[in-house]
C-alpha cells in the first residue's frame, strides 16, 4: 500500500523538529534490555549516562465485546470511559477491489457520495445536522482496499441523534444526479491541484511502477471513470455490497453494550441481507526489472526520492521479521536512514522507510526529500543503507532497541482507544487468532538478527528495485543515470524525450 | 480510573436549552476536569503536575517563553534553528541521544516552535520518568554548542523550509501574506525564517540565546500521568532546582497599529496549477472575548460542509474546489484567515466577491441558533477528545501558562466559548471583517510559455 499519507496545503506557522507521527503498535510483556553503555551509532553519539529503566512495562490490553443484531450484523464494542465521546464505524467488507476492471473508482464514488442525500435528507440537511451536533461523518474506500468505511464521532450525549443520521446515510443514500455532477467537477479539479504536489507525483509513479495494472497501481480515481459515474451505477454498487451480512459495526467510547444494543437494533435490525458476490483478491504482479523513473517538475528545489518494491501480505509469516527490519532501517528518527541522511549528512529534513500489507502484497519503501544538489549524495547513502541491511547482520544493540521500541510503545497506545479498536478490527478482517495482539510481543521478541537479514535480502531486492524521483530533471537526470537507464516523464505521466539543459 | 467527568452548568447548558433547533435537546453535557498542582522552584521554574493513573504513561512538556517574536532583524528563523540544537547534545547526553533513547524505549517526542513559544515534549512508559527528567534537565543546564552541530541542523532546517515552503505550490504565498498583514517585526516574518538569515546564524548567537531564554525562570514544566505527585516533585527538584536563573529577558513590544486600508498582493507561482485566494482580517489576541466570538464566527462562516462558504462557493456557485479557514490564536494580535482554491477557468474577482457577499450577510443578519450550537459542540468535541492523551494535556497546560499565565484555562476554556452569544458574533463581524481591515493575496499559476521542455 502507499506510504503516502497527507498533502501539505497551507504553510503552517508551526515548525517542528520532525515531520513524524508515531503509530502505536501494541505490546504486552517484558523483553530483555540492552546494557546501557557507550554505543557507536552512525549519526548519533550515545554516551549511555542517562538512567534507562530496563524493564519493559507489562500492559494488559482491554478486550472488545461482541454481539450480533437480529439480521446478523456483527457489532464490536471497545468501552473507553476516559472522555465522554464515541466513534462508530461501519466496515463494509467490499471496497475498491470489487470495482469492475473498466470502472475503477466505483466503490470510492459510492462511499464519497453517501452523505450527499438520502430518502429523507438532502446533502445540506446532513451537513447541518452533523455539524450542529459537533459530530463528524466521513465515508471512503480506496481503489485497492477490500473494505469501505463510514465513520462518525461525537459527544456521547448526542449518540442517538448521530446514530440516526449515520444509519440513514449507510442504508438509504439516493445519490442525486445533481450532486454527482458537482462531485465530478470537484474531483477533476482536485486532481489538477494534487499534480502540483511533488509527494503526490512520487507516490503515483511509485505505485504504478510496482503494481502496473493491479488496482494498487493507481492512487487517484481515473478521469475516465469520474466522467461516466451515474446515480444508477452507485445505487447498484450500494445495493449489492452494503448489506448487514457483509458488514461489521465497530464502536469505541464512553458507552456500554447494554445501553446501545436496543438502539443499534432499532437503527439496523431491519436492514435486509443480500446475496453478496465474493471479491477475488488480485495478486500483485511479480517484481520486474529494476527501473529508474524521473518526473520532471521544473522549478523544484528538492528531489523527492522513493526506493522500494513489493513486500508482504499482512498475514505473511515474515511479518514480524519485516517489522523489526523496517524499525531498524527507517521507521523513525532513531533509525539508520534518518541518522545517516539527516543527522550525519544534513541532506534532508527526514528520511524514513515504511512497509504495509493487505490481502495482497504491500510495499517496502524508503523515501526522503533532499535539496537538488545533494541528490547524488542521498542516492549513494540510500544504496549504502539498503545494501548494508542486506549484507550485514544488525548488531545486538540495534536488534534489542528495535524490540524495546515496538513492545514498549504498547503502553502509550492505551491512551489511544481508536488505535486499539483499529487493531482489533485488523485481527478480525484478516482472520488472525483471537489472541493475536496478546502474543504480538512474543512474536517480536522471537525475531533474530538472521531473521532480519533474511527479510532484508528477500524484500529489498536490488535487482528489481524501483527508484522514483520527482524534481528538476535538467539536474537530477545525470546523477540518477549512474544507477541505470533513466526514464523521464512529465507531471501528467507522459514520457519525455528531451530535457531542458540547466540554465545557469 | 477515568478522568473526572462533570456536568456542565450555567451558561452553556442554558443557551442550549433555549436554542431552537430541529434536534432534541441533549440529555446532559459532560466535560472533563483536570486537577493539578502548581509548584514554583527556587530558581523560578514553574512546575505543574497532574497525577492520573488511568494508563501506565508519563508525559512531560517544557515550554520556554521564547518564539520567533523574539528574533531580531537579520536572524529570522533563529528560535526554531535553536530548537533543533536542543537535540544535539548536552554534558551527559550525546548528539541525537535524546530522541534515540526515547524512541528506543517505546516513547514518542517532538519539539515545536511558533511565533509565541518553543515547546519540547515526550511521552514514555511510566517507568521511564527518571529518563525524561534527566534528558530535559541536562539540556536546560548544559547544552553543547559547536559549529559542526549548528551547520548540520542549519542544513536540516533549510530542507525543512524547502519541503514546506519553497518546493510547494502556494508555499511563498503564506509568507508574503504574513509580511503584508503585520507592521510589527515580531509577527511580520515567519518562524521558519529566510535562507539568508539562517545562513547568518553563528555559534555565538546560539550561546547568547541559550543563556537569555533557556533559563528555568523563563519556562514552564508540566508533568502528566502515572506517578506519585510527592515523589515526582522531589525528583523534579533534584533535577532542575540547581540550574541557575537568569535575568528576565527583555519584553517584546507587540503593539500592532490599526490597519486603515486594504492590503493586496499578487504572487506568480511556478509550482501552482490553480489560482488561490488568501484572505486575512487583522483581529485580536487569543483568550479574549472577541477572540472566542471570532472562533464561533469562523465555524459558521467556514467550518465543515455546512458552512456558509462551503455551501455557497463549493456547492451552489461551484467556483472553488475547496474553501476553509480559521481564527488564529496568538499572544499578540491574531487574524481570521480564509483560503480558497479555484476551479479551472474561474476568476479570482468572482471568488472574492462571493466570499464578501457571505461576510456581508453575516454582518447584516448575524448567525442562526444552529450555527451557534454547531460552533460550541464542535469545539467541545475537539477539546474533549484532545484531552484523552496525557501528552496533549501536558502541552496545552504548559503553553497556556506561558501565554496567559493560566494553567486552569484547561478547565475554563469551554465556558468562555459557551459564553459567546449571537450578538457577539454579529458585533465582531462588523468590527473586524471590513474591507479596510483585510489583507488579500492572490496566487496565480505562472504561465509555462517557452521554457517548458519539449514533450513527445
Amino acid at each position: 500500500m502507499s506510504n503516502f499519507t497527507k498533502f501539505r496545503n497551507k504553510v503552517s506557522a508551526l515548525v517542528v523538529i520532525f515531520a513524524f507521527a508515531v503509530m502505536p503498535v501494541m505490546a504486552q510483556q517484558r523483553g530483555g534490555a540492552p546494557a546501557q553503555q557507550q554505543q557507536s551509532v552512525v549519526g548519533a553519539d550515545i554516551k549511555g549516562r542517562a538512567p534507562v529503566n530496563k524493564e519493559i512495562l507489562k500492559v494488559k490490553l482491554p478486550k472488545a465485546e461482541e454481539a450480533t443484531l437480529s439480521n446478523g450484523l456483527r457489532v464490536v464494542l471497545l468501552e473507553s470511559h476516559r472522555v465522554p465521546t464515541f466513534t462508530m464505524q461501519m466496515v463494509i467488507l467490499s471496497g475498491g477491489l470489487s470495482d469492475p476492471a473498466d470502472y475503477r473508482g466505483l466503490a470510492t464514488f459510492t462511499a464519497s457520495l453517501l452523505r450527499e442525500g438520502t430518502a429523507t435528507r438532502k446533502s445540506k440537511d446532513i451537513a447541518e445536522q452533523i455539524d450542529t451536533l459537533g459530530a463528524t461523518l466521513v465515508a471512503n474506500s480506496g481503489l485497492s482496499s477490500f473494505t469501505s468505511n463510514i465513520t462518525s464521532s461525537g459527544l456521547v450525549e448526542n449518540f442517538d441523534q448521530v446514530l440516526d443520521i449515520f444509519a440513514d446515510v449507510v442504508r438509504n443514500p439516493k445519490f442525486p444526479q445533481e450532486e454527482i455532477d458537482k462531485y465530478k467537477q470537484r474531483q477533476i479539479a482536485q486532481l489538477q491541484f494534487l499534480r502540483s504536489n511533488p509527494q503526490f507525483l512520487a507516490a503515483e509513479r511509485f505505485q504504478r511502477a510496482v503494481y502496473g495494472e493491479h488496482p494498487a497501481g493507481m492512487i487517484f480515481t481515473p478521469v475516465e471513470s469520474i466522467k461516466k459515474i451515474t446515480s444508477a451505477d452507485l445505487a447498484r454498487f450500494h445495493s449489492t455490497y452494503y448489506r448487514p451480512n457483509n458488514a461489521m459495526l465497530t464502536i469505541v467510547g464512553d458507552v456500554t453494550l447494554k445501553e446501545i444494543m436496543p438502539k443499534l437494533e432499532k437503527a439496523f435490525g431491519d436492514w435486509q441481507k443480500g446475496d453478496v458476490p465474493a471479491t477475488k483478491i488480485p495478486a500483485a504482479p511479480e517484481p520486474g526489472a529494476a527501473r529508474i523513473q524521473l518526473i520532471d517538475r521544473p522549478g523544484s528545489v528538492q528531489t523527492v526520492l522513493q526506493l522500494g518494491n513489493l513486500g508482504i501480505e499482512r498475514t505473511n509469516k515474515d511479518y514480524f521479521a519485516v517489522l523489526v527490519m523496517n524499525q531498524i532501517l527507517g521507521a523513525g528518527p532513531a533509525a539508520r536512514l534518518f541518522l545517516n541522511l539527516r543527522e550525519k549528512n544534513g541532506y534532508t529534513y527526514g528520511a524514513y522507510s515504511n512497509f504495509g500489507g493487505s490481502k495482497f502484497r504491500g510495499t517496502v519503501v524508503s523515501s526522503s526529500e533532499v535539496r537538488t544538489d545533494v541528490t547524488e549524495g542521498a542516492m549513494k547513502e540510500f544504496m549504502y543503507e539498503l545494501k548494508r541491511i542486506r549484507d550485514e547482520k544488525v548488531s545486538p544493540v540495534e536488534l534489542e532497541n528495535a524490540k524495546r521500541a515496538l513492545i514498549g510503545s504498547f503502553a502509550l497506545s492505551l491512551e489511544q482507544p481508536n488505535a486499539l479498536l483499529q487493531n482489533i478490527v485488523t485481527q478480525k478482517l484478516y482472520d488472525m487468532p483471537a489472541d493475536y495482539w496478546d502474543t504480538y510481543p512474543q512474536m517480536v521478541s522471537a525475531i533474530t538478527a538472521d531473521d532480519v537479514q533474511r527479510a532484508a535480502q528477500k524484500y529489498i531486492d536490488l535487482n528489481s528495485l524501483q527508484v522514483v524521483a520527482v524534481g528538476d530533471a535538467s539536474k537530477a537526470r545525470e546523477v540518477l543515470s549512474k544507477y541505470g537507464t533513466v526514464e523521464v516523464f512529465d507531471a501528467e505521466g507522459q514520457p519525455m524525450t528531451e530535457v531542458k539543459k540547466p540554465t545557469q | 480510573m477515568r478522568l473526572k467527568q462533570q456536568f456542565l452548568t450555567g451558561l452553556l447548558a442554558l443557551s442550549l436549552v433555549l436554542s431552537a433547533t430541529a434536534l432534541a435537546v441533549p440529555k446532559g453535557e459532560r466535560t472533563v476536569h483536570v486537577d493539578y498542582k502548581e509548584t514554583k522552584l527556587k530558581n523560578g521554574l514553574r512546575v505543574i503536575t497532574v497525577e492520573d493513573h488511568s494508563a501506565p504513561v508519563i508525559a512531560i512538556d517544557i515550554t520556554y517563553n521564547v518564539g520567533s517574536r523574539n528574533e531580531r532583524q537579520g536572524r529570522t528563523g533563529f528560535a526554531h534553528l535553536f530548537e533543533h540544537m536542543m537535540f544535539k547534545g548536552s554534558e551527559n547526553v550525546g548528539t541525537g541521544e535524546h530522541f534515540y533513547l526515547i524512541f528506543n524505549n517505546g516513547g514518542t517526542m517532538n519539539g515545536t516552535t511558533n511565533e509565541d513559544r518553543t515547546t519540547y515534549f515526550e511521552a514514555l512508559p511510566a517507568n521511564q520518568l527518571d529518563l525524561a527528567l534527566f534528558l530535559e534537565s541536562d539540556r536546560m543546564r548544559s547544552l553543547v554548542i559547536n559549529k559542526a552541530n549548528l551547520d548540520n541542523q542549519r542544513n536540516a532546517v533549510q530542507e525543512e523550509r524547502r519541503l514546506g515552503v519553497d518546493n510547494q505550490p502556494y508555499g511563498q504565498s503564506g509568507e508574503i501574506q504574513q509580511a503584508l498583514l503585520y507592521d510589527n517585526f515580531a509577527y511580520k516574518h515567519t518562524t521558519i525564517g529566510s535562507m539568508e538569515d539562517l545562513n547568518a546564524a553563528s555559534v555565538e548567537d546560539v550561546a547568547a540565546f541559550f543563556k537569555m531564554y533557556y533559563a528555568p525562570n523563563n519556562a514552564v514544566l508540566t508533568l502528566v500521568g502515572d506517578f506519585n505527585t510527592a515523589d515526582a516533585l522531589k525528583k523534579i527538584k533534584a533535577s532542575f532546582e540547581a540550574i541557575p536563573s537568569q535575568p528576565t529577558p527583555p519584553a517584546v513590544d507587540m503593539t500592532e497599529p490599526q490597519q486603515t486600508a486594504e492590503r493586496r498582493a499578487t504572487v506568480d507561482d511556478a509550482l501552482a496549477r490553480l489560482p488561490q485566494v488568501d484572505l486575512a482580517f487583522k483581529a485580536v489576541p487569543g483568550n479574549t472575548p472577541d477572540f472566542y466570538a471570532l472562533q464561533v464566527l469562523s465555524a459558521a462562516l467556514q467550518g465543515g460542509q455546512s458552512s456558509r462558504l462551503y455551501q455557497s462557493l463549493v456547492k451552489d456557485k461551484q467556483l472553488v474546489t475547496n474553501v476553509g479557514g480559521f481564527m488564529d490564536e496568538k499572544r499578540g494580535v491574531g487574524a481570521l484567515y480564509t483560503s480558497a482554491t479555484l476551479k479551472p477557468g474561474v476568476k479570482t474577482a468572482d471568488v472574492e466577491a462571493a466570499i464578501y457577499d457571505e461576510i456581508e450577510k453575516l454582518k447584516k443578519d448575524g448567525i442562526a441558533d444552529w450555527e451557534l450550537q454547531k460552533a460550541k459542540n464542535t469545539t467541545r468535541r475537539n477539546f474533549i477528545n484532545g484531552m484523552q492523551s496525557s501528552l496533549s494535556r501536558a502541552i496545552q497546560m504548559s503553553v497556556w501558562t506561558v501565554y496567559y499565565n493560566d494553567p486552569n484555562l484547561i478547565n475554563t476554556r469551554l465556558d468562555k466559548v459557551a459564553a459567546v452569544t449571537k450578538e457577539d458574533v454579529q458585533r465582531v463581524a462588523n468590527k473586524y471583517l471590513t474591507a479596510t481591515n483585510r489583507t488579500v493575496v492572490i496566487t496565480m499559476p505562472k504561465p509555462k510559455g517557452a521554457t517548458t521542455a519539449a514533450k513527445q
